[in-house]
């Protein structure tokens, strides 16, 4: 029992990190969000995100940002990742390598080569804000779908697409009652990689619609800057909700692959 | 057939656009011009200006300075973490497991930002002057890459053999030398896909960068500029300065080979069959 | 002393995990030095955890380990002199061949005895041995499965020992690592032992699994150990690498002279390599005797059923030496009491076959199957099945006559001959509970001349009972208890997995388990198959209750 008992202890430090800079930091954000600047408990910054229509606006408009950007990238990353985990085409893993290297080369810069490509072809963050946004989203996460979905790809049960086949169905059907539905846990994931990075960026829009758009990571950002703490808190929390929110939502599929997996050992 | 042709160029269609903002930069890094499109003939002047700009240099510095010691930091956090957590009772390993999950689901904005309350908070009362530096920083790293670490490195841990490590002690390892003899060279594929996965998150980082830092490092007095920190006060003003171009170059190179690197040893890895011993 | 030959000894060992299964309960057993003992059982029977526990993974929650008559019980395994072969090889993927065989000796440390310049031993306080007894009494303290009085008589002894090592000094010994030359000798012993010179360079993932598994045992071989643990080591491989795995094994066991204590579920196995078998089932040892004792004389249906085939039957004795089974009373070696319901064991092979009318009983063959060596019949006698192994050739449908020594005819207690629940007790309902269930039952038997009067229970004499909460005993016969596939249905009162099944000749005797580990017994004449999930219905009036107090407590 004692030797067990030291690995267990492996964990201590990085469970006190956790506690220490993830958990009580949100406590202080709650702990903010409902406060006043001298610390009296309040509902203040409630009451002005819920009535001001700006506010509300920027949540609804980053919310439509992030569903769409979500189905734009996973409409194109999918047949890329199906493509480049298909046995039918020889691709190999350098071309994966392609997709993905984008990734590795600063953000920032790559937000501004896209405008500045976009301004030479006159869709301008100023005179197409929201065209130029969209662009720059879906090209910085594309990278980020295809990731998952390409993992989960290449996991496919071969036999089970087969046997679909052997029972009688024709190619399409043998996509959408095999391949589409093995893919699911992939799908979910990738969703995940966009839905609330969109929603929280800050440079991405910044830059592309040449400060036009906010979306709510902006908002958030703009709250921080002018110091209205308790404001940008109460955001935060918004965040968090809606977090929460898509966590429930996803949590059945990503429950069934980790109990696959669990249940294998 | 039409199937293929098509696939195939629908892949390479994508790929050629997904590169044309970076490929862009990198041709018009080799012309003396302040706008990309402009064409005044073949230079490397772009190359020279960029190393004789200090504040560019001392960014790249602060970046990767960061990034390493982020990622080594992180590394060993989310490694041991993973660790313990899987050899704990399943109630704390699911505790363990739901709060390292935070980090990784949760808005990146808003952990900025509840890490800033609360060191201001705190900070008031501890140190009353200067609260932000290069510390809080790295924490502020840490907290965003140590969560895939340990992602990273769990895997490598559920698939591995539980009676590895009774093996070892049954063969005479102590607790400790099973640990370091077995375990960690066992993880270590897991490890090092971590240790890549920090330094990238570290590298890309913009907002938890903006938030947390203080002056420190190469900055000196003024508060620590990083790539993306500095590159983003400047094409909020206007156009990508001319030798941002070149660093994209040399940036784009230094992906590409490490990338080529990573392959070749792998491969090679897989095929070799180690000499050894002729005493 | 006589158990100097013992090299290990096993008293009163259990196991108690955390989640309160008892892994191993009250195991008592030793083995000689250089024996080859097998503990045989079907999984989950506890027989890996006994093993575990002399590698020292596991630590006994009550009892005592002793090797060579030394209490090693809450020793370490890397201290122990013991190596392991494990299930699936566990060989180190990141290291080769040489490095995975040498990796035991290259932590070795040899003990050479310190001496000052004129040749006198240097004397030194036992540093190990005060760091040893310091952790074993912290970890008796800790130890929540021994008494109180055992805790006090364990710790003064321990404490004792402390005292003596920390006034005594003893010889100091430095210590020694392996020369690299020492190393590449044993392991090129160890290879050749396994019959793998030349593979020394090879990755692991390159290894057949055949290979992987001698690279185990070469490891666990160079390291000297004076027992070798061997876990399931063949249940990776195929039949025919089995076999032949099999007879190297006993021939290294003979060669090497060390002792093995091996772990399988595999029957067959056990039977054809061990000194000693030791049967095991739900933690507790069934049997411990040499294979062909255990074959030919079982000490229950148990062990008859899991070694080799065998016909049980429900007996009954009806007189001395004489044992009614199949409608016949066959005369019979064991002496039991007179009209004991027994069990009864009949290996196939100990069935002879005669022409009709000239054998003890009369059958038709059902059916017949070439088994390579024999035929195997399987005889209809009454309603009974019969199986009988014989090189002679009957034809199907024929009808023969069948003789059965009475030196073939094993006798058995029966395991179950009811089912009983002694926690059981009666809700609100008037219903009573078993297994925190409720079932129906005839509440009035409890009380004498016992009628529902206005919803009360009253007595002959009119006095008024309440039952609610009443601890009772449960009793439900065998033959009770019945079998619901519907596990869905509303008849399904309790839910459970079949966990035990043995065939008697016309029906089978089944072992339903519940997730709360209540067990009930029942018989069938349909087939399960084990870890079948399957529902439980008791009819109302085949419950017997039995108050455990006196009645007159529930008076009102």
């Amino acid at each position: 029992m004692k030797f067990s008992l030291q690995r267990k202890q492996l964990c201590i430090p990085y469970f006190l990190f956790l506690i220490l800079f993830v958990v009580l930091p949100i406590l202080f954000i709650v702990f903010y969000a409902f406060t006043d600047k001298n610390g009296y408990f309040t509902f203040n910054a409630v009451v002005d995100f819920f009535t001001s229509t700006n506010k509300i606006n920027v949540l609804i408009q980053s919310l439509l940002f992030s569903v769409l950007n979500t189905i734009i990238c996973l409409v194109i990353g999918y047949p890329i990742a199906y493509i480049l985990a298909s046995k039918e085409f020889k691709t190999n893993y350098i071309i994966v390598m392609l997709f993905v290297m984008p990734m590795w080369i600063n953000f920032v810069l790559r937000t501004g080569a896209t405008r500045d490509v976009l301004t030479r072809l006159n869709i301008s963050g100023g005179e197409h804000p929201y065209l130029a946004t969209m662009i720059g989203l879906v090209y910085n996460y594309l990278p980020f779908v295809i990731l998952p979905l390409y993992s989960t790809m290449l996991k496919l049960d071969k036999s089970q697409i087969e046997a679909s086949m052997d029972l009688g169905c024709n190619r399409f059907q043998v996509f959408t009652k095999s391949i589409f539905p093995q893919s699911i846990p992939g799908v979910v994931s990738a969703a995940q990689m966009v839905f609330m990075p969109t929603m929280s960026s800050y440079v991405i829009p910044e830059i592309l619609s040449e400060g036009k758009i906010v979306l709510f990571g902006n908002s958030i950002y703009i709250g921080f800057s002018n110091n209205q703490w308790n404001s940008a808190s109460f955001m935060a929390i918004i965040m968090l909700v809606i977090v929460g929110i898509s966590m429930l939502i996803t949590r059945n599929f990503t429950e069934k692959e980790e109990g696959g997996r669990a249940s294998r050992w | 057939m039409v199937k293929k042709i098509f696939g195939y160029s629908y892949l390479y269609l994508i790929l050629l656009l997904s590169y044309i903002p970076i490929l862009v930069l990198i041709v018009f890094s080799f012309t003396n011009a302040t706008y990309i499109g402009e064409w005044n003939g073949f230079s490397f002047k772009l190359y020279a200006d960029l190393f004789q700009s200090e504040e560019i240099i001392i960014a790249l510095g602060n970046t990767v300075i960061i990034a390493i010691i982020s990622a080594l930091v992180s590394t060993l956090l989310g490694s041991l973490g993973a660790i313990g957590a899987f050899y704990s009772k399943k109630r704390n390993r699911a505790i363990l497991e739901s709060l390292n999950q935070i980090p990784v689901v949760n808005a990146e904005i808003v952990m900025a930002l509840s890490l800033v309350v609360m060191f201001v908070a705190v900070g008031s009362y501890v140190f009353h002057e200067q609260i932000f530096s290069f510390w809080t920083l790295l924490f502020g790293h840490v907290v965003i890459s140590a969560p895939f670490v340990y992602l990273n490195v769990k895997p490598r841990l559920q698939q591995m053999d539980p009676s590895l490590y009774e093996a070892a002690l049954d063969l005479g390892c102590s607790p400790r030398k099973a640990l370091n003899r077995v375990l960690i060279p066992q993880l270590m594929p897991g490890i090092m896909s971590g240790f890549v996965l920090a330094i990238t998150l570290s590298l890309d980082d913009f907002i938890v960068t903006a938030f947390t830092r203080g002056p420190g490092l190469l900055s000196g007095e003024n508060n620590i500029e990083t790539l993306s920190t500095l590159v983003q006060a400047k094409i909020k003003k206007g156009p990508i300065p001319p030798e941002l171009r070149a660093l994209t170059t040399i940036i784009f190179l230094v992906v590409l080979i490490a990338v080529i690197l990573i392959t070749i040893y792998n491969n090679k890895h897989k095929k070799v069959n180690k000499k050894r011993r002729t005493y | 002393m006589e158990n100097k030959n013992y090299i290990i000894e096993l008293k009163n060992v259990s196991k108690i995990f955390e989640d309160e299964t008892i892994a191993v309960d009250n195991f008592s057993f030793y083995v000689r030095k250089g024996e080859f003992v097998t503990f045989l059982g079907p999984s989950g029977c506890g027989k890996s955890t006994t093993l575990r526990m002399i590698a020292g993974f596991d630590f006994p929650s009550k009892g005592e380990i002793l090797l060579n008559n030394k209490d090693i019980s809450n020793l370490p395994p890397n201290k122990r002199p013991i190596n392991m072969v494990f299930q699936r090889y566990a060989l180190f993927p990141h290291l080769d061949v040489y490095d995975n065989i040498a990796f035991g000796l290259k932590l070795k440390r040899i003990p050479v005895p310190l001496k000052d310049e004129n040749g006198n031993p240097i004397l030194k306080l036992d540093k190990n041995k005060i760091k040893e007894l310091k952790r074993e009494i912290s970890l008796t303290k800790k130890n929540k499965h021994l008494s109180s009085e055992e805790k006090e008589t364990k710790l003064n002894e321990l404490e004792e020992a402390l005292k003596v090592a920390k006034e005594n000094e003893v010889q100091a010994y430095k210590y020694k690592k392996l020369s690299v030359r020492e190393i590449d000798e044993k392991v090129a012993r160890a290879l050749k032992i396994v019959d793998l010179e030349a593979l020394e360079d090879r990755d692991i993932s390159t290894l057949s699994g055949g290979q992987q598994q001698r690279v185990a045992i070469a490891r666990a071989i160079v390291n000297e150990p004076e027992i070798l643990l061997l876990d399931e080591p063949l249940g990776a491989l195929d039949l025919k690498m089995r076999k032949d795995m099999q007879l190297e094994l006993k021939e290294m066991h003979t060669k090497l002279g060390i002792t093995f204590i091996y772990v399988t579920h595999d029957q067959e196995e056990a039977l054809t390599m061990s000194d000693t078998i030791v049967v095991m089932k739900d933690g507790v040892i069934q049997q411990i005797g040499k294979p062909k004792d255990i074959y030919d004389e079982p000490k229950n249906a148990f062990v008859a059923d899991f070694i080799g085939e065998s016909n049980i039957y429900n007996a009954t004795m009806i007189k001395e030496k004489k044992v009614r089974f199949l409608d016949y009373n066959f005369p019979c070696v064991d002496e039991f009491q007179v009209n004991e319901k027994v069990d009864v064991v009949v290996r196939p092979e100990d069935i002879l076959i005669k022409n009709k009318g000239e054998g003890m009983i009369n059958g038709v063959i059902q059916s017949k199957i070439f088994k390579g060596v024999n035929y195997q019949y399987i005889v209809l006698v009454g309603k009974n099945e019969v199986m009988v192994k014989t090189t002679k050739e009957y034809n199907e449908k024929e009808e023969v006559g069948l003789e059965i020594e009475p030196e073939s005819i094993h006798i058995m207690k029966k395991d179950f001959t009811t089912n009983i629940y002694t926690d059981a007790w009666i809700n609100k309902e008037n219903e009573v509970m078993i297994d925190e269930k409720p079932f129906k039952c005839n509440i009035l038997q409890l009380v004498e001349g016992g009628k529902f009067v206005d919803g009360e229970i009253v007595d002959k004499k009119n006095k008024k009972y309440d039952f609610n909460d009443a601890d009772v005993v449960a009793e439900v016969a065998l033959d009770k208890i019945e079998i619901i596939d519907d596990i869905e249905s509303e008849d399904a009162l309790i839910v459970g997995e079949i966990v035990d099944s043995v065939y008697k000749g016309d029906h089978y005797q089944y072992i339903i388990r519940t997730d709360s580990e209540e067990d009930f017994v029942c018989v069938s004449n349909y087939s399960y198959n084990l870890f079948d999930k399957v529902g439980i219905n008791i009819k109302p009036e085949d419950i017997k209750l039995r108050l455990k107090k006196e009645v007159n407590n529930y008076e009102i």
